[in-house]
Formats: C-alpha cells, sequence, structure tokens
C-alpha cells in the first residue's frame, strides 16, 4: 500500500500530525521567549508561561488519540453515520492544514532575510498571520456554531470563551514574537561584527566590550521597535485579546457559580458600588455636621 | 545569504582563562547568598498617626528637634510604594529631611482592593488627602502645610493646591506629570492608544503586577537583562547584594491601580490633556492652575523616560504663583530619591528653600537666589532649566 493510500485511508494522522506541528510551533515560540527571560521573571509571570504552554499541549494530547488505531478505527467504523458537519470540520482542518504548511514553507525559504538592524516597519507580516488566518477562517467558526434549546446561552458561552482563549494566545504569541526580533537582530549585527574584527585580527580579549556594545544596540532596536506603529498595534492587539478572553471566562464563570451558593463577580461588584457610595454620603455628612459643630 | 561565524574558538579560550576566577568569584558568591542579609526596607522609626479605609498616615520626628515650624506631608503615587522614600540608611530621603530638622508626614496609599475600585481621583484628592491635610492642620494648629508630591502624587498636589489654596503654604513637586501632551516618553505614547474603558470594565483594579510588566517592557535591554547581568557581576559583594535586593523587593512589591482612578488618569489626562489646559474637573469643581499662587518648587529628572522633561516643565508657566521654579536634575525618574550623588543635595535643597519660606515676615526677596546657587554641586553646568522668562519673573518678584 502507497503512503497516499495510507493518507487516504488514515487522515487522522495527518489531522494528528497538524495539531503536533502547530502546537510545537507555538510551544516552542513560548519556549524561546521564557528561556531568555526566565532567570528574571517574577512568580507570576513564570505561571502564565506554564499555562500558557499547557493549552497546546492539552489540545495536542486530545487530538493524539486519534492516531491510536483502535480508538480510530472505532470512529471510522461510523463515519457513515457522522453527521456532515464533523465531516466539514476535519475537511476544513485538512485545508487549514495544508495552508498552513505552505505558509511554514514560505517562511522557511525566508529566513534569514527578514531582519534589518533598526528596521521594523517591513516587519513580514505573514510570519505572524499563518496560524491566525488558518484559526479564523477554517476552525473558528465551529466555536462560534448556532446554539439551540434549553442550553443554548451556557453551550454558547463555552464556545465564547474558547474562541476568545484562541485569539488572545495567536495574539499573544505574535507579540512574544515582535519582542523578540530586536534580539534577533541584534545578534545578527553583532556576530557580523565579531567575525568582521576576528578576521581583522582586532578581536579584544575584553569580552565585556562587546557585551556593553550588544546591550545598547539592543537597547536602540527595543527604542526603535516601541515606537513603531506594528508594536503599538500588537501590544493593543494582545490588551484587546486579553480582555475579551477575561471577559467572556467571567460571564462563564457567572454560570458555573449560580449552581452554587458564591457571590458572582457582577454580584460583589453590586455590593461593593453600594458600600462605596454609601461611604462618600456618609463621609459627606460626617464633614457637615462636624462644620455645624 | 552565509551566516556570520561567532569565533567560538576564541569564546571558549577565554572563558578557560576565567574559569579559575569564576570560581572564586562563585564560592564567594555562595557565601554571601547564603549568610545573614540585611535587605530591610523603610526602616526610620515612624508612628501611624491617622487612618481611613485602606490608607495610613506615618509620622517622622527629627531627633535633633524640628527646625521648621510648618511641618511637610508627602504624597507618594498609587504605584509602588513610599517605602522608596526610606530605602536605606544613606540613601533615604525621609531620613534627609529629618536631619535637616524638618518633621515629615506621609501618606501610604495601601493596598486597593475591590472594594476601592470605584474610587475616582476626586476621592483621593477632595477625600483622603483633604481629609489627612485637614488632621495635621489641627494638629499642629496651623492655617496651612507644606505638601510634597512625588510622581502621581504630585498630579494630585497640584491639584489640590489649586482647589485649595487656602491651606497650602508652599508646593513641592517631584516628577510630576501635568502635560500629557508630549511624546518624549514611551508610556505617553503607549498611553494614548490603549482602550482604557475596556480595560477597566474587565480588570477593575489595574493589577500591580501588570503595570510591572508593562515599565520593564519600557526598556527590557536594562531592566530585564543588563542590570542582572550586573548583579551577577557583583554577587561576591555583599553590600552591592543588599542593595540590590532592597531595589528588587520595593520594585517588585506593587500594589493594584484602582481602576476608576485608573480610567480618569487616562481619559482625563493622558488622552485629553485637560489639567495644564485648565479644563479639568474634580467633583464638580474646576481646577484653575492660576489658582496655585503659593511658592513652588518643581523638580524632574533629565533621563527620566516615565516622566520626561516635556511631562513637568510647563507647570512652573502655567501656576499662578510669582515664586516658582524648575530644577531639573542630572538623573532619572528613580534615581532623585535613591541615587547617593543626588541625595546629598535633593532633601537639603528642598529643606533649605522651605526655611527661607517658613517665615511669613521674610519677604519673597530675599529667596530664589541662594537656593538657584545652590544647585550647582549636583548639576551638570547647563542642566538647570529655569526658563528665562521664569527667571525674569522671580528676580523681579
Amino acid at each position: 500500500m502507497s503512503e497516499n493510500q495510507n493518507e487516504k485511508l488514515y487522515p487522522e494522522s495527518l489531522i494528528s500530525f497538524w495539531m503536533k506541528s502547530a502546537t510545537d510551533f507555538w510551544g516552542s515560540t513560548y519556549r524561546m521567549w521564557s528561556d531568555v527571560t526566565e532567570p528574571f521573571q517574577p512568580e507570576g509571570v513564570k505561571k502564565q508561561f506554564q499555562r500558557l504552554e499547557s493549552v497546546p499541549k492539552m489540545w495536542q494530547s486530545f487530538f493524539s488519540t486519534l492516531s491510536v488505531p483502535e480508538s480510530v478505527n472505532a470512529l471510522f467504523k461510523g463515519m457513515d453515520v457522522l453527521p456532515e458537519v464533523v465531516l466539514r470540520t476535519l475537511q476544513s482542518g485538512w485545508v487549514g492544514y495544508s495552508a498552513l504548511q505552505k505558509e511554514w514553507l514560505e517562511k522557511a525559504s525566508r529566513m534569514g532575510k527578514q531582519s534589518e538592524a533598526y528596521k521594523f516597519e517591513d516587519i513580514d507580516k505573514d510570519l505572524f498571520n499563518a496560524w491566525a488566518e488558518v484559526y479564523e477562517n477554517e476552525l473558528r467558526q465551529f466555536l462560534n456554531f448556532p446554539q439551540i434549546g434549553l442550553t443554548r446561552f451556557y453551550q454558547e458561552r463555552i464556545g465564547q470563551t474558547l474562541d476568545r482563549l484562541n485569539l488572545f494566545e495567536i495574539s499573544l504569541s505574535e507579540f512574544m514574537k515582535l519582542l523578540y526580533l530586536p534580539m534577533e537582530k541584534s545578534a545578527k549585527a553583532m556576530s557580523e561584527k565579531l567575525e568582521e574584527v576576528t578576521k581583522n585580527g582586532e578581536l579584544s580579549g575584553d569580552f565585556n566590550e562587546y557585551y556593553g556594545e550588544w546591550i545598547k544596540m539592543l537597547e536602540g532596536h527595543y527604542m526603535v521597535l516601541f515606537r513603531s506603529t506594528e508594536y503599538i498595534k500588537g501590544l493593543n492587539n494582545v490588551l484587546e485579546g486579553g480582555e475579551n478572553y477575561l471577559s467572556a471566562r467571567n460571564h462563564l464563570m457567572e454560570d458555573i457559580l449560580q449552581f452554587f451558593p458564591i457571590a458572582t463577580d457582577k454580584d460583589m461588584d453590586e455590593l461593593c458600588k453600594e458600600v462605596y457610595l454609601l461611604k462618600k454620603e456618609v463621609k459627606k455628612l460626617s464633614k457637615k455636621v462636624a462644620g455645624l459643630k | 545569504m552565509s551566516e556570520p561565524k561567532i569565533p567560538v574558538d576564541l569564546i571558549m579560550k577565554k572563558l578557560a582563562e576565567d574559569s579559575e576566577e569564576v570560581f572564586k568569584t562563585v564560592q564567594k558568591a555562595s557565601d554571601v547568598l547564603l549568610g545573614p542579609l540585611d535587605t530591610a526596607i523603610s526602616t526610620t522609626p515612624c508612628d501611624i498617626v491617622y487612618e481611613e479605609d485602606r490608607i495610613k498616615v506615618k509620622h517622622y520626628k527629627p531627633k535633633t528637634g524640628v527646625k521648621l515650624k510648618t511641618p511637610l506631608l508627602l504624597v507618594y503615587a498609587l504605584i509602588n510604594r513610599e517605602t522608596m522614600l526610606d530605602l536605606q540608611p544613606g540613601r533615604s530621603t525621609i531620613q534627609n529631611f529629618l536631619d535637616e530638622g524638618v518633621e515629615v508626614y506621609m501618606i501610604d496609599w495601601g493596598s486597593p482592593t475591590r472594594k476601592d475600585k470605584y474610587l475616582t481621583i476626586d476621592d483621593h484628592v477632595n477625600g483622603y488627602m483633604d481629609n489627612v491635610i485637614d488632621f495635621i492642620r489641627e494638629r499642629h494648629n496651623l492655617p496651612k502645610i507644606n505638601l510634597m508630591g512625588i510622581c502621581i502624587g504630585g498630579t494630585f498636589s497640584v491639584m489640590y493646591a489649586a482647589l485649595h489654596p487656602e491651606k497650602i503654604k508652599n508646593l513641592v513637586t517631584t516628577v510630576t506629570p501635568t502635560n500629557f501632551d508630549t511624546e518624549q516618553g514611551l508610556l505617553h505614547i503607549w498611553m494614548k492608544t490603549i482602550n482604557v474603558d475596556r480595560m477597566v470594565d474587565t480588570m477593575g483594579n489595574i493589577p500591580g503586577d501588570m503595570m510591572n510588566l508593562g515599565f520593564l517592557i519600557l526598556n527590557p535591554a536594562r531592566l530585564m537583562i543588563d542590570k542582572y547581568v550586573g548583579f551577577l557581576k557583583n554577587i561576591s559583594d555583599k553590600t552591592f547584594v543588599e542593595n540590590f535586593l532592597r531595589m528588587e523587593k520595593w520594585i517588585f512589591d506593587s500594589p493594584d491601580f484602582p481602576g476608576e482612578t485608573f480610567r480618569q488618569f487616562i481619559n482625563d489626562l493622558y488622552e485629553k490633556n485637560l489639567l495644564i489646559q485648565n479644563k479639568m474637573e474634580l467633583g464638580g469643581r474646576g481646577i484653575n492652575l492660576k489658582k496655585v499662587t503659593m511658592p513652588l518648587l518643581n523638580f524632574y529628572g533629565k533621563y527620566d523616560h516615565l516622566v520626561p522633561p516635556g511631562a513637568c516643565e510647563q507647570l512652573t508657566e502655567a501656576v499662578g504663583s510669582k515664586d516658582a521654579e524648575n530644577v531639573c536634575l542630572d538623573t532619572g525618574h528613580i534615581g532623585i530619591y535613591v541615587s547617593s550623588k543626588v541625595q546629598k543635595e535633593f532633601a537639603p535643597r528642598i529643606a533649605r528653600w522651605l526655611k527661607e519660606r517658613d517665615n511669613p515676615e521674610k519677604g519673597p526677596s530675599s529667596r530664589g537666589k541662594p537656593a538657584a546657587k545652590a544647585t550647582a554641586t549636583v548639576e551638570k553646568p547647563g542642566s538647570r532649566t529655569s526658563s528665562p522668562k521664569k527667571e525674569k519673573k522671580k528676580i523681579s518678584a
């Protein structure tokens, strides 16, 4: 049996491979950043990275079950009764995978060409958009699928929370990559300089000198980046993504908490506002009374 | 495109040569890190004399006797803590004030919780600050006290002085943003683009850790890499390690920022720049800076990347006071309070300036000039930036 025939019969292995590639890609982006900054991260930030890393892993392990022949056989035995929507999901996933692979191949061919010192206005946008486009065009629609019946609102909020989490993670990954660019640019410029001084036999024994030069160069790159419209856009996207996710998560939490005798965020906010207004009024009246005395 | 080759062999050779030295340093460093370290901050003795909700007022009395009859109230920012003014013996603005015989009160804003998220700038300025100032006035039986603000605390102090000029004798502002229409600092660029309404609606209070991360990202090369490389280089120096850890303790001790105050600060100041244009309102009352008629001393840092000179220097022109002076120091945002070099002059200069204005009988002609000369030891030539117009005003006054 040829490999192509295998692929036709077992598209599940391709999906699994696709999920692994996608999660490995973002996983290594997180790790790359956290490795660089880990010694300097406060505990809260470290936890955030660990959490972010766990999300793609979770997806990966979910999809990896599709690679186990037994479970896949069982799944595909009932293929003929699967609703059309599931088939479409798989189909879209396949289309997305192809698009993503194409993007990665193109990106790989551009490697080494994208980095120019102190220039951020011509950032290769495709570099960031590959996963975002696949997610937004092929997968997102399934999380926003119209829900029906008694539990429709609850299902909608679960879908929305997952959707916002994915969007947040996409924007965060883009932002992290953006923050990493000055490191890449300054390291490249520095290695070129070291190569040149070595060639000329002028390499200094004092590496502090080169470190000082690199840090200055890095600072300069960051200062240019931070004033660029790309950075400001990336910063706003990540803030917006985080806020949208928090908001969706809070709505979902309210749904859950209403089944328990626990006050929700909304209840607490209302209470806090009432206390705030009452206190303000009491203080005002106390001052008036003290003035009358 | 060929990849540049890094001379790894030479680097390795150099590392091998240094290895013995590195070993010695590591051994010494482990002795330092495992041994007792004094990293306590804010150790100057004080009394808590006033409490209201989350806020407290600390009172510091000079051991050598009070030389000014008017006490000084310090209003710190809502970001980080006031402990920065008393970081350690020898690097303490508070201690330096006490050595000059100035009686000091300082507001500790505490840690806002979700019940504080609805507090506005009005609640801080016309509420807490006004109550504290009334308390001190009553305690000392004085109609007016001296007020000194730090960063956002300075902005609050300017607002307060404009709304209650009858209660403030002299105003000192340090690294205080009042003009937000500048592109000198990154914060001024970024803050204009964020959607603060969505941020506050979602988060309530703005988490201190998130703000700290924002400040680190302002200069990651220095604040996230070089600073710690410097620490590693000096890791065997006990005094350096102690000082470094004190600073780390202070920097990462960040209370959350009350949500509604943050919303108002970004909307009214960073986005609309209302204060300097006399268009800002607090509790239904308009703030007119021309009503700031008391003497004003305005400090800022030439290398301040958070509150750049452009955000500070217009204040002296905008106020109604005829005795107003800008002082630009060759330092950054925090250096004003913790740099050993600046410390030698900063608090003593303020104390001198206050002493010259402590006696109401003294005319304004006897002041201004001596204070201006006194800065020469701290600043590089030409770094003092009183505008010629204001200088003229001062001299004629």
